[in-house]
């Protein structure tokens, strides 16, 4: 039965030269068949550049950002926010202040800016 | 450079009679917006901040309430668990008008907005916390009472349909209060008034001069002055100004029109300068008032009032207004919390829905959900912390009072102060033992 079907539905063109045959080209513009999601030539220092100014000092502010038990943190400066979280007794974690005072990090939340 | 206010003095028979004084210390601090910058928030902070508040509050009550009971998050309840809950509370109200009805396709049979009230027998109650709400059930808690702001702790388990079925709620309740040596020392008296609506056309100005004159002294015989003499203190509770609406079109004015627009405060800076000449008086802002609209009402600046800001006793106070005078605190607003009130829930009377905003230890709980509020960011100005001996409220259709008691012995004069441009009627208020009665004054012209 499985024969009589092979031969039933063919599995390849008979002849590969008829047909409608679409013009080869030499060079291929990217490989567009690859399952990469960026193309070798793209990828810089070895990473993707998925991270996009996100390591892992804004990481752990991000944590703060939407943790809900320091309420909201839209419309407040992260230290403010923090200052506030500090000053109802509830325990922020002191790392983040630590990272807001040393700089180089962004002081308003992750949508800061951006809502 | 302020004027000291004369002392009252008239030559009666037995010589010169003076005005009590007392002793005057302002509240308003934490009315005041000057301090705070805007950056853009909304209002999620201000009900961060009341949760958090209010929270704390109920926790420190429940040892005493319901010992045994474990307290959940509303994200962690689970089904037929008996547990306690602390959230704010959130009115769905069917007939709520909502800026996004005049964009629905279907308008339905109802007018978009009713001016009264816009209770329901579908309204339901949610109860919210950080990390979810839930759908409140049961008879406990009747969603007339209640409006969404409110912060409550609330018994009960979770049904099959994911629901919270309620069992009993405790409120945050009347917080502490100085006592006060009542009946002792002598009488002195303040004097409210509210809704002088100077410049309406309702308003007859002869009623707001026979007051003025009666409580500066100029009225009435000795024994009449006598009274008056014991006024140590005038409180207008806004709307003391309406302006002529039709003026204010959006149209540019001319030089005619602009001085119409100016009369109504002038004329009342006359007024209040010959009250302020004698006895300390506070002026609050209402919504008629030029003055901002949200909550809390900023004072009305000085230099709508020339002659009587020179004095000392003349004050321009926030809305809501808390102060002291000879030790009794004194806490109220111009109407529009309760007003705001009345429109979404139910009382037997304007003095049902002040017993409440006390008993639920926040004055304007309905802000910023209906009524307009400045966005604070780490602090809730109309939560109470300490509980007022006098309780009022401006511009109410009639004048109502009662005495409620705490459960710590707390004792609050509640007064609905009535609309002076529409009844002629001011509150007359005895420091010594928190007694009200009413003054009013009529020109019946013989008809």
């Amino acid at each position: 039965m499985a024969s009589d079907m092979k031969g039933f539905f063919r599995q390849q063109k008979k002849n590969k030269s008829g047909g409608i045959v679409k013009p080869k080209s030499s060079s291929k513009k990217n490989s567009s068949a690859s399952d990469v999601v960026q193309p070798p030539a793209l990828v810089s220092h070895g990473s993707f550049d998925l991270q996009d100014e996100y390591d892992d000092k804004e990481e752990v502010l991000r944590q703060f950002d939407v943790n809900m038990a320091y309420g909201p943190c839209l419309g407040m400066s992260r230290l403010e926010r923090w200052e506030r979280a500090n000053a109802w007794g509830l325990h922020p974690p002191k790392e983040v202040k630590d990272l807001l005072g040393a700089g180089k990090v962004n002081s308003e939340c992750l949508w800061g800016g951006r809502v | 450079m302020a004027a000291a206010p004369m002392p009252m003095e008239v030559d009666s028979g037995n010589g010169v009679l003076h005005r009590k004084q007392s002793i005057y210390k302002s509240l308003d601090e934490s009315f005041e917006i000057q301090k705070e910058m805007y950056r853009g928030q909304q209002y999620s902070q201000i009900y961060f901040a009341r949760l958090h508040l209010m929270r704390t509050l109920l926790y420190s009550l429940l040892p005493t309430w319901k010992p045994h009971l474990p307290v959940c998050t509303v994200l962690g309840l689970e089904e037929g668990k008996e547990c306690i809950i602390v959230g704010t509370i959130y009115k769905h109200m069917k007939l709520k008008p909502s800026i996004l009805d005049e964009y629905s396709k279907e308008r339905s049979a109802s007018p978009l907005v009713q001016p009264h009230n816009f209770i329901n027998s579908d309204d339901y109650l949610v109860l919210e916390d950080e990390s979810g709400r839930v759908k409140l059930r049961g008879t406990v808690l009747l969603p007339s009472v209640y409006v969404t702001g409110i912060v409550v702790a609330l018994q009960g388990k979770e049904t099959g349909a994911g629901d919270f079925m309620v069992e009993d709620i405790l409120e945050a309740g009347l917080p502490h209060q100085t006592e006060l040596p009542l009946n002792s020392g002598e009488d002195k008296y303040v004097v409210l008034v509210s809704g002088l609506s100077v410049g309406s056309s309702s308003a007859n100005p002869l009623h707001f001069q026979l007051f003025v004159d009666h409580i500066t002294g100029h009225l009435g015989d000795e024994k009449e002055q006598g009274i008056a003499a014991q006024i140590v203190q005038v409180i207008i509770a806004g709307n003391s100004v309406e302006y002529p609406r039709g003026l204010l079109n959006g149209q540019n004015l001319g030089s005619k029109d602009q001085s119409r627009l100016s009369e109504p405060i002038k004329e009342l800076d006359i007024l209040l300068t010959q009250i302020a000449s004698g006895i300390p008086v506070d002026i609050m802002p209402g919504t008629t008032d030029p003055a901002n609209f949200s909550m809390p009402q900023q004072p009305l600046h000085r230099c709508l009032f020339p002659g009587s800001s020179a004095y000392n006793t003349f004050r321009s106070c926030t809305n809501p207004h808390s102060f002291e005078l000879d030790n009794v605190r004194f806490l109220g607003t111009s109407g529009q919390n309760i007003d705001d009130l009345a429109k979404y829930s139910d009382a037997k009377d304007k003095l049902g829905f002040l017993e409440r905003t006390l008993r639920w230890r926040h004055i304007a709980p309905t802000a910023p959900n209906t009524l307009g509020c400045y966005p604070f960011t780490d602090r809730d100005p109309f939560f109470v912390e300490i509980c007022p001996h006098v309780y009022f409220v401006g511009n109410q259709d009639k004048y109502e009072t009662s005495l409620i008691k705490g459960s710590d012995g707390q004792l609050v004069r509640l007064i609905c102060i009535p609309r002076f441009a529409e009844t002629g009627t001011a509150v007359v208020l005895n420091l010594r033992n928190l007694e009200c009665h009413t003054l009013s004054f009529g020109t019946q012209l013989g008809l």
